[in-house]
């Protein structure tokens, strides 16, 4: 550290420096690491506590960061909310006299959602699979005319932003009759996954010897085998990557489903969630609850898959 | 050259023929609709009249007050979110960058905001910045920053960096762990070499690590910007372009457009007008990314 050898150049020796420089540099670590933690993880520690408090507690000021008396009445409204009772102003009053309802008579859709954005996401998830782990194969692997201008083809797809196909799409889907459906759904997602799944996985098979390709078509197997019996194991780590893009991508989108779904038929997990927040009446405490639930699963996944998402994202990325 | 359609060719297409049925059929077409649409005046509330009226809808927009608005609301949206996103990114994966204990707990963590939907990482900030009961003013107020609650999202001055700071929160993941990439492919040799020369920390940071990270930090910064200008959840869910016009941005402006006045022709003409933006600026991204594959 050559700023401390400015201002100490007289009595300290060299390793005494070097000592303090060391000191200096774990301190600054230290820091940014503490900084850092609280920058990610504060605001949802805050939703995550906020969840737990009372209808009554929430409207503190200033707010109780720890709940004071923790509760799971926001998150049992939500799990005992079903079609035949219906969580009204009425019916919840008797419970919590202190605040009076607060719960939306949506409520009840919120399960049934998640189970909507499961479905999608995993069809996406199949699809994108079908499609993509063939076409990165010959991107590859095969020396043939078009290639490059394939490749760029599938590059020009993936920066179409979603809200340009918002209109066309609505119009098709319109006329298909496919408004308010799951299909729908899993159709449209495919253009916001597709061209970024095939990316990943052309950059794995990449790095996978040609070697292999050679030797399984001397041994008689045809390209398709080739494919299946060798490459396919060899390449697991971007599979899964792959999985876990697609289905947080499909989990977490919104903007598509704002447009083609209309009622709990089709309605995902964001766009419930989205219509609690435009409603005045509902309590927070229930809102963050509701996010809550929505937060878990792909925090879970990220967190489990670290190493998977993180060399799935770098394979996409940046080398310089 | 092979013959043009060799044995090779033949079985390339096999195997590329449902990613590109796929795609002609969910981005090719559609984005080409779009573009046959936005010569029509189609307003959902007169479906039997919809005539033809060329480059009307692109001239009508030009001519909007109210898209010029929206165009500055996008530009500055972008501009303060991928700058803050590159400052915050860069610190992040310089502190990754060393070796210590807990750097992989760190580096999950990391992930946590990337993970979260933007719909829940909205209805978060939302409540956050709540004037009544948030955190935001909850914290200032037990520091003694302010002496009584003040009105966030609800403040024209502020509300477009409120909704950049949530924004900027969600991004810095992605955006520090690329950048990680390309600082962590520099060749120590290069250090070595500065180190003999006699250059200091600083002066290893500006003349080595800053020139070997400006093709990754060019992506990255490339990359943030395409999502900030078609950036759309935050607004509908924090602010619905308001108040006033402080968070009107062109997605949130095609979204009014088509889906509130109904009007598909003009909502397809803007949002092809965005689409254009795209293309150009990602020229640079497509060709580095293409070079690699």
């Amino acid at each position: 550290m050559s700023q401390f050898s400015q201002t100490n150049s007289g009595g300290i020796d060299y390793r005494r420096r070097q000592k303090v420089a060391r000191l200096l540099q774990h301190l600054v670590i230290l820091l940014g690491a503490a900084v850092l933690t609280i920058y990610a993880l504060a605001p949802v520690t805050w939703l995550v506590s906020s969840s737990f408090q009372t209808e009554a507690e929430i409207v503190s000021v200033p707010p109780h960061w720890i709940p004071e008396e923790p509760t799971l009445q926001n998150f049992e409204a939500i799990f005992s909310a079903t079609e035949e009772e219906e969580i009204t102003y009425e019916t919840r009053s008797g419970q919590d006299p202190a605040s009076g309802g607060y719960i939306p008579s949506t409520a009840k859709n919120l399960i049934p959602s998640m189970w909507n954005s499961l479905i999608v996401a995993s069809l996406v998830v199949v699809l994108n699979l079908l499609v993509g782990v063939p076409a990165a194969y010959a991107l590859a692997k095969i020396r043939f005319w078009g290639r490059d201008a394939s490749v760029y083809f599938i590059l020009i797809t993936r920066v179409i932003p979603d809200i340009a196909l918002v209109v066309p799409f609505f119009l098709v889907i319109r006329k298909l009759g496919m408004l308010d459906s799951l299909g729908s759904l899993v159709l449209t997602y495919l253009a916001v996954t597709v061209p970024f799944s095939v990316f990943i996985l052309v950059q794995y098979f990449e790095g996978l010897p040609d070697e292999l390709d050679k030797a399984a078509r001397v041994d008689g197997c045809s390209r398709f085998q080739a494919l299946l019996r060798v490459f396919l194991p060899l390449s697991l780590p971007s599979l899964v990557a792959v999985v876990l893009f697609t289905f947080l991508t499909s989990w977490n989108e919104f903007l598509l489903a704002l447009m083609f779904t209309q009622t709990e038929a089709s309605q995902t997990l964001p766009i419930v969630l989205a219509a609690f927040t435009s409603d005045f009446t509902i309590s927070f405490s229930f809102i963050n609850a509701a996010g809550v639930l929505a937060i878990v699963p792909p925090v879970i996944v990220a967190v489990v898959f670290e190493r998977y998402i993180v060399s799935g994202l770098t394979a996409g990325a940046v080398k310089g | 050259m092979r013959h043009l359609f060799g044995y090779e060719e033949r079985s390339a297409a096999l195997f590329l023929a449902p990613v590109m049925l796929v795609l002609m059929g969910v981005a090719v077409f559609p984005i080409f609709y779009s573009l046959y649409i936005s010569f029509f005046r189609i307003k959902l509330t007169r479906p039997n009249r919809t005539p033809f009226v060329g480059l009307d809808n692109y001239t009508d927009l030009f001519t909007n007050e109210l898209f010029w608005v929206s165009v500055v609301r996008t530009v500055t949206f972008s501009v303060v979110s991928v700058t803050a996103i590159a400052v915050i990114a860069l610190l992040i994966s310089l502190l990754l960058n060393q070796n210590f204990r807990g750097r992989r707990v760190l580096s999950t963590i990391l992930l946590v905001p990337w993970a979260i939907p933007y719909v829940a990482n909205a209805l978060m900030w939302k409540w956050i910045y709540d004037s009544g009961y948030g955190a935001l003013n909850g914290v200032l107020y037990q520091l003694d920053f302010i002496d009584k609650y003040m009105i966030w999202l609800g403040d024209q001055d502020k509300t477009i960096f409120l909704i950049a700071n949530a924004f900027v929160w969600k991004e810095v993941p992605l955006a520090a762990i690329l950048l990680l990439v390309s600082l962590k492919s520099i060749p120590s040799d290069l250090y070595q070499a500065a180190r003999v020369d006699g250059a200091g920390v600083w002066q290893r940071f500006i003349h080595v690590t800053l020139p070997a990270m400006k093709p990754g930090f060019m992506l990255v910064m490339i990359y943030e910007t395409m999502m900030a200008i078609r950036h759309f959840d935050l607004f509908f869910i924090l602010t619905e372009g308001g108040p006033g016009d402080a968070s009107h941005v062109l997605s949130w402006h095609i979204y009014v457009e088509t889906f509130r006045n109904l009007s598909f022709g003009s909502g397809a003409a803007m949002s092809y007008v965005l689409a254009l933006v795209t293309f150009a600026l990602s020229y640079v991204f497509i060709r580095t990314l293409g070079r690699r594959i």
